[in-house]
């Protein structure tokens, strides 16, 4: 339990007592999981909420995007289908207009309507015509063959044909609608309601006739046919005419009007709720800038397909995000632990390092103190024993120059004069120990010859009487200079030679050596003897330790503590090397000068 | 090469195929006109005809042009005819008008009422004359070039007939059917002469074009040789 440090204490402060720590540390370490727990689910609702906002947020961008990805593909689509559509009527409508346009050149009827014969006209028209009007009996879809035909003359009035004529019936009020203000002089398409007929709507194409004598227009056919394909009607297309809508669902047909422009202008018009049911509207004029009234084409489709579709992929999507959700909670919950795990550990950590600090502060506060208190009871004792010792080998040295004294009782007061030397000698290390221990001990480094030393302190030892029987070897350089306070290196060589003596066996061995190794000058000092005991050799550096020698070796087991704590306050040790087989061996080292 | 011979060698196509119909209906102009030769009068004169509207080409050929509804011929022709009573013919006359390289030939007819035409084809290819002209009602139908009988009609209304093809309707044809054996047609610069007239008043008359005909009363002596120019 040493402390080998000169400035730590002797003693282990209580602060670290295991139960001590324990019964210190369970309700802080449950406060500290409180605190932690906490901090994991404040970590674990931060992270949950980045995860539903960073998934709120794709969803909402993923919904926009789909919803216009939808309607641009909704847009497509139509306007694919509405060109498609428009393609095939504008391919159909240049067929008609070629057809009519043939026909009004044909020479009879020219040579009816220039050369005044007005009652040929359609007797004429019907042969050239045959092959455009339908038959009456097969109902070709919408083709190219015409219902009827009628021809205007130059005022734009109908020249009704003759009554037994097979030219298309019409009703008075359907012919009525045939009439312009004036023959036109270029192509005009229009629609009549055919309020009489099967059909509700006619198309009309009246193409002017040209006379090849005077250049000027002369008259007009009229041809009817029915307008686009009926074969397969389709309920979302109708036409518009004056207002209201023919073909397609007649059961809407008042919503879709209303909804409707008027005159209708073409492209993709307004979503229409119909039955609650969004649908897509679209409008197109069948002939613009014609003499006839305008009619439109009007295509409504229900969305029903589309926002099923659309319904379909937000599920999805919401699916999905729930889905990311969850995998984000779950990892969210897996980083959350491992990120929290240490942070925890450091709080418990740094809660216990923090109490673990307070109290060896406090420890420390308190050992500082005690030592303090130790060093100074020390410095004060030994100051004060020094005085009577003085004063009592005073008087003991008095008592001895008195030349009444029988040589048995010289014989005692000297033993207690030699004893007071010994005593003064205890309080001195004393209180060279108590200054070290309060670490008030300045050193005063000189280069100091090791050498010279040695040989001084060898001579000292030679001058004693018990060591007459010694046999002192060195082995030493000429001069060997260390950095050291001459006095205390002195003391350390002088503590080791007297312990080397003192347990020497009579007529034994000395040897001091002297080498320099990397450290610095290492000086050995060995002596024969009775070894150390193994079980003792870590011990006896401690103080007020002396072996299992007897008592009439003298020594108080300060010595080898004092020699190692000034060798260590110079910056270097004191160790036993060997102790065994009649011998035994120490080394101290030196910083060299 | 695997085409009918007939066909083949076509010498309808060789240039001036006016002239020996000209000269044909001159000769039919001159039998008509020779049994009244003995005590026949004659007019001749000038009439002033309209600028010709596009320049005349080398093969020059007469067709129908109309302008505001007016046909006359390109170049202008004029009809100088003799309006009285004469006596009917004992035979009527028979007169041709083919059609060749899709256009009448002449395009301009005048004949007496009565007269008979015939419409032979001379070229390749099907015709089918007709007229709505309310002078002369017909149509011909479709025939071909080699048709026998050759289609033929009389015409017994006077007035001006326009005849049309009903296959090519650009072929435009006018007969003049006059109720008078004496007619002629002017020479390009409106000079003509119309001879063995029998003495007597008439009105002696120009068809200018469908809408103008110029008219002028005149006193024909026997032997009596009048210059009238028009106008």
């Amino acid at each position: 339990m040493s402390k080998p440090e000169p400035q730590s204490s002797r003693s282990e402060p209580p602060a670290y007592t295991p139960t001590h720590a324990l019964s210190s540390e369970n309700p802080k370490s449950k406060i500290q999981n409180r605190k932690s727990l906490t901090y994991r689910t404040r970590l674990l609702l931060a992270f949950m909420l980045v995860v539903s906002a960073v998934t709120a947020g794709g969803l909402v961008l993923a919904e926009r995007n789909l919803a216009a990805a939808f309607s641009r593909e909704l847009e497509r689509t139509f306007a694919a289908e509405l060109g498609a559509q428009r393609r095939v009527q504008e391919l159909r409508q240049a067929a008609l207009a070629e057809r009519c346009r043939a026909l009004v050149r044909k020479p009879r009827i020219h040579a009816a309507l220039e050369d005044g014969a007005l009652d040929l006209l359609y007797p004429s028209a019907v042969d050239e015509l045959r092959d455009i009007m339908a038959p009456t009996d097969s109902a070709a879809p919408g083709g190219l063959r015409a219902e009827f035909y009628r021809f205007l003359d130059r005022h734009g009035a109908v020249i009704a044909p003759p009554a037994s004529f097979a030219a298309g019936a019409l009703a008075p009020v359907e012919t009525r609608q045939l009439g312009l203000p004036l023959a036109p002089d270029s192509p005009q398409l229009g629609f009549i309601v055919r309020a009489a007929s099967g059909a509700p709507v006619s198309e009309i194409i009246t193409t002017p006739i040209v006379s090849g004598e005077s250049g000027e227009v002369i008259a007009a056919l009229v041809l009817g046919f029915k307008p686009f394909s009926t074969a397969a009607p389709d309920p979302g297309r109708s036409l518009w005419l004056g207002g209201r809508l023919y073909f397609g669902d007649h059961s809407r047909a008042g919503d879709i009007a209303r909804a409707l422009s008027a005159p209708p202008t073409p492209g993709v018009g307004a979503s229409l709720a119909l039955d609650g049911v969004p649908h897509l509207l679209f409008q197109q004029p069948l002939n613009p800038g014609s003499l006839y009234p305008p009619a439109a084409e009007v295509n409504v489709y229900p969305l029903t397909a589309f926002l099923d579709r659309q319904r379909l992929l937000r599920w999805r999507i919401l699916g999905a995000g729930g889905l990311l959700l969850l995998g984000g909670f779950a990892f969210s919950r897996i980083l959350v632990n491992r990120l929290s795990r240490p942070v925890e550990k450091l709080a418990v950590d740094s809660a216990a390092h923090l109490a673990g600090r307070v109290r060896a502060e406090a420890a420390l506060e308190s050992t500082h103190e005690e030592l303090q208190r130790a060093a100074r009871f020390s410095a004060d004792a030994s100051h004060q024993l020094k005085t009577p010792v003085t004063v009592l080998r005073a008087g003991l040295e008095e008592l001895l120059a008195h030349d009444r004294l029988v040589p048995a009782e010289r014989e005692s007061l000297a033993a207690l004069v030699h004893q007071t030397y010994r005593l003064s000698g205890v309080i001195e290390d004393l209180l060279l120990l108590s200054r070290l221990d309060a670490g008030r001990l300045r050193l005063d480094l000189v280069p100091v010859d090791l050498a010279a030393l040695i040989a001084a302190s060898v001579d000292d030892l030679s001058a004693l009487p018990d060591a007459s029987g010694l046999t002192v070897e060195t082995d030493l350089p000429s001069t060997l200079v260390i950095s050291a306070e001459r006095r205390f290196a002195a003391l350390i060589l002088q503590n080791l030679l007297e312990n080397a003596r003192k347990y020497n066996r009579p007529a034994g061995r000395l040897r001091l050596a002297v080498r320099t190794t990397a450290d610095g000058v290492e000086l050995t000092v060995g002596n024969t003897g009775r070894a150390i005991p193994a079980a003792a050799q870590a011990r006896i550096f401690e103080r007020f330790h002396r072996g299992a020698v007897g008592e009439n070796v003298p020594g108080y087991g300060l010595g080898l503590n004092l020699a190692r704590e000034l060798a260590r306050l110079h910056g270097g040790d004191l160790r036993l090397v060997r102790s065994a087989d009649d011998w035994t061996e120490f080394a101290v080292t030196f910083r060299p000068a | 090469m695997n085409s009918p011979p007939g066909r083949a060698t076509a010498p309808r196509r060789t240039p001036l195929p006016v002239l020996p119909f000209l000269l044909l209906l001159l000769l039919l102009l001159l039998l008509l006109l020779l049994p009244l030769a003995a005590p026949a009068a004659g007019i001749t004169g000038r009439v002033a005809l309209p600028a010709a509207r596009t320049a005349p080409v080398m093969n020059q050929r007469y067709e129908i042009v109309s302008r505001a509804g007016v046909l006359a011929t390109n170049p202008p022709l004029a009809v100088v005819y003799l309006e009285g009573d004469f006596p009917a013919p004992a035979a009527p006359a028979t007169v041709s008008l083919p059609q060749k390289d899709f256009a009448f030939v002449p395009a301009l007819l005048a004949i007496r009422v009565g007269t008979r035409v015939e419409f032979p084809n001379l070229d390749d290819t099907f015709h089918n004359i007709f007229s709505y002209s309310p002078a002369k009602r017909f149509d011909l139908g479709r025939y071909r070039p080699d048709e026998k009988p050759v289609p033929v009609q009389t015409f017994d209304t006077p007035g001006l007939v326009t005849l049309r093809c009903d296959i090519h309707e650009h072929m435009r044809g006018l007969v003049l059917v006059l109720p008078t054996p004496h007619f002629v047609l002017t020479a390009a610069d409106g000079r003509y002469r119309l001879t063995g007239l029998p003495p007597g008043r008439y009105t002696l008359k120009v068809w200018l074009d469908s809408r103008t005909t110029l008219s002028r009363p005149v006193d024909l002596a026997a032997d009596s040789a009048l210059s009238v120019d028009f106008p």
